[in-house]
């Protein structure tokens, strides 16, 4: 009868234990009244990204097709079109900032849903410019193995010479020497850093973000900056590294006017 | 009765939080693994930042390593040039074989205490423990393989699907956990239980021939090869030759300063880690102490403090192979949890 009883007792501290052991530890949070919560109202917000090329954005920028540079006169035919955008930036008419977190974006102009970045949860309110970063910022350049957009599987990473390709221009070219060119313009420090803030007004047409509802921008990227002050493809055909090339490169296209508002639909 | 009780309790306990979705295999107590800076290092540089050190990650990451999946052509894995019984460098050649044979251009050097490195390669070129493998794997001459080629492989293995799943929890493998499950592996490359270790933290002594050694190279070589990881990481010409064939460094920084540097090689089982310096051009010790005793070269990036050479003694020499040979890790050389595993 005693062992019944001490079987019977063992059985039960296990079972209690088994419960017991597996509870989570909670903190209770102490009864005190909550704020009233102020519901944020939010929307979405999209930049569309189209392509254009020419003085005046006159004719589009597309893939395969041959484009002459207004101002070098080089026919290029552009195989491959690829860039970073990061760290996107709304600011507000109050003063206040919307930033999206993990914002890296491969423009990629074979993959037209690249072209189309899209903001979410963004508070309602007008909203006079858009800021974002030409380029990945230096520190993913130096953080090892990174996701999504970064992934070194997008080809966009040096392999023998750690950082990101942040601008890769590939295609055909009559007026080059070999009849093509290849740019892979990087550089994330020193004199040569490529890395531009970059923002683009909503000049006097404010973007309005409404609750549930997408306000999108759409924007014109000339990608002929690129030769604002780079030489011909006569002259220069090839960049694989950073340096003082890449720099002037990335310069005429991250720095100038090359992204301009076209319209705002809300 | 009562010990049954206690022992039916801890039995209970035991079981049940272990989780259920994974099997995990059983170590015993005594097998040293996770991530353990010695105490007579300084502090590591490889954080684990957003990788956090599991068992199965590390064993994941030694799959990845022995695994020829990862080479073009499926011949070739990190280990066929980093083997484990020569302390992770070469089988003793100059140059290493890739794909189809093919002949890399430096030396491939010998792995242990990589999360103590600011930057990898012969030339710095890399600057993460984790993104350094995408050197070896996508060079022509190397593995010859695409980022995305070996995702896609990877993702049509089940064995790695479900290695992936169970160490990173994922459905579908990214090249970011293929690298740092192979970090996890890297990263744990430890050499610290040489001789020369045991001397430093007490635990043995020297004889006098490898003590008078041991002066030898702090007075001489400990400048460049800081202890106690035998390098300061710094890039420097030592004086192979007059007329540089290697540009080195300067590939990396566009310095004509850097003209013919190379990183400071460690030391650590320098005796099984033959041909050295970064073309391989020195098969054994006394080629190497002779070099640095009356063969420096002068050309206009030499390291300054080689000056025209040491000028040792043959009884000098012979005392610093026998320092030299202290730096061999037999721990490394033959610890299990290294060694190919078996699927």
């Amino acid at each position: 009868m005693k062992t019944i009883i001490l079987k019977f007792i063992a059985v039960a501290v296990v079972l209690l234990s088994v419960i017991t052991s597996c509870k989570k530890d909670k903190t209770e949070d102490p009864v005190t009244p909550s704020p009233t919560p102020t519901v944020v109202q939010k929307g979405t917000v999209t930049i569309d990204l189209s392509h254009k090329w020419g003085f005046s954005n006159e004719t589009d920028f597309v893939l395969g097709t041959d484009l002459i540079h207004p101002m070098k006169k080089d026919t290029l035919n552009f195989t491959k079109l690829k860039y970073y955008i990061s760290n996107v930036k709304l600011k507000k008419t109050d003063g206040t900032w919307y930033t999206q977190t993990e914002s890296y974006h491969l423009v990629d102009l074979s993959n037209t849903s690249s072209l189309v970045i899209s903001l979410n949860d963004v508070p309602v309110g007008d909203y006079t410019d858009v800021y974002f970063t030409m380029g990945v910022d230096s520190l993913r350049n130096v953080s090892g193995a990174q996701a999504g957009a970064l992934a070194t599987s997008n080809g966009m990473f040096w392999s023998w010479n750690s950082g990101y390709v942040m601008l890769k221009a590939e295609g055909t070219s009559v007026n080059s020497s070999t009849g093509s060119f290849a740019f892979h313009l990087g550089g994330f420090a020193g004199v040569n850093k490529i890395v531009t803030e970059k923002y683009v007004q909503f000049a006097g047409n404010n973007l309005t973000v409404t609750n549930n509802h997408t306000s999108t921008a759409f924007l014109q990227v000339n990608p002929g900056w690129l030769w604002h002050s780079a030489p011909s493809v006569s002259v220069l055909n090839t960049i694989h590294m950073p340096g003082t090339d890449a720099k002037i490169m990335a310069d005429g296209f991250f720095t100038n006017n090359s992204f301009v508002l076209d319209h705002i639909v809300e | 009765m009562k010990q049954i009780v206690i022992y039916l309790f801890l039995v209970a306990f035991v079981v049940s939080c272990k989780k259920k979705t994974v099997e995990v295999k059983v170590y015993s107590e005594s097998d040293r693994w996770g991530f353990e800076s010695p105490s007579h290092f300084p502090s590591p540089d490889y954080q684990f930042a957003n990788n956090e050190q599991t068992r199965l990650r590390f064993e994941l990451g030694r799959f990845l390593f022995y695994d020829t999946l990862l080479s073009s052509d499926n011949t070739v894995s990190c280990a066929t040039c980093h083997a484990q019984s020569h302390a992770f460098a070469d089988h003793n050649v100059k140059f290493s074989k890739g794909v189809g044979g093919l002949l890399g251009h430096r030396n491939a050097p010998a792995l242990s205490n990589l999360a103590w490195y600011p930057n990898f390669m012969w030339d710095g070129g890399i600057n993460h423990l984790e993104i350094q493998p995408l050197a070896p794997l996508t060079n022509p001459l190397e593995m010859n393989e695409t980022m995305s080629n070996i995702v896609a492989k990877l993702n049509s293995s089940s064995f790695y699907k479900e290695k992936f799943k169970s160490a990173y929890g994922i459905d579908e493998i990214t090249d970011q956990k293929f690298f740092q499950a192979i970090a996890q592996f890297t990263s744990m490359l430890i050499s610290s239980n040489t001789k020369y270790d045991q001397y430093l933290t007490g635990t043995t002594t020297f004889t006098e021939q490898e003590a008078r050694g041991l002066q030898l190279f702090r007075d001489n070589c400990a400048h460049c090869h800081k202890e106690p990881l035998l390098t300061d990481f710094s890039y420097r010409n030592s004086g192979v030759e007059s007329t540089i064939v290697d540009i080195g460094r300067e590939l990396v920084t566009q310095d004509p300063n850097d003209k013919g540097k190379f990183k400071v090689p460690s030391l650590r089982n320098i005796e099984f880690t033959y041909p050295y310096m970064h073309d391989g051009r020195f098969f054994t010790l006394t080629q190497i102490v002779d070099f640095y005793s009356d063969g420096i070269q002068q050309s206009s990036t030499i390291d300054p403090s080689l000056g025209n050479g040491f000028h040792f003694s043959s009884q000098e020499k012979l005392d610093l192979i026998a320092f030299l040979k202290t730096l061999t890790d037999y721990y490394l050389i033959g610890n299990p949890d290294f060694s190919e595993p078996k699927r």
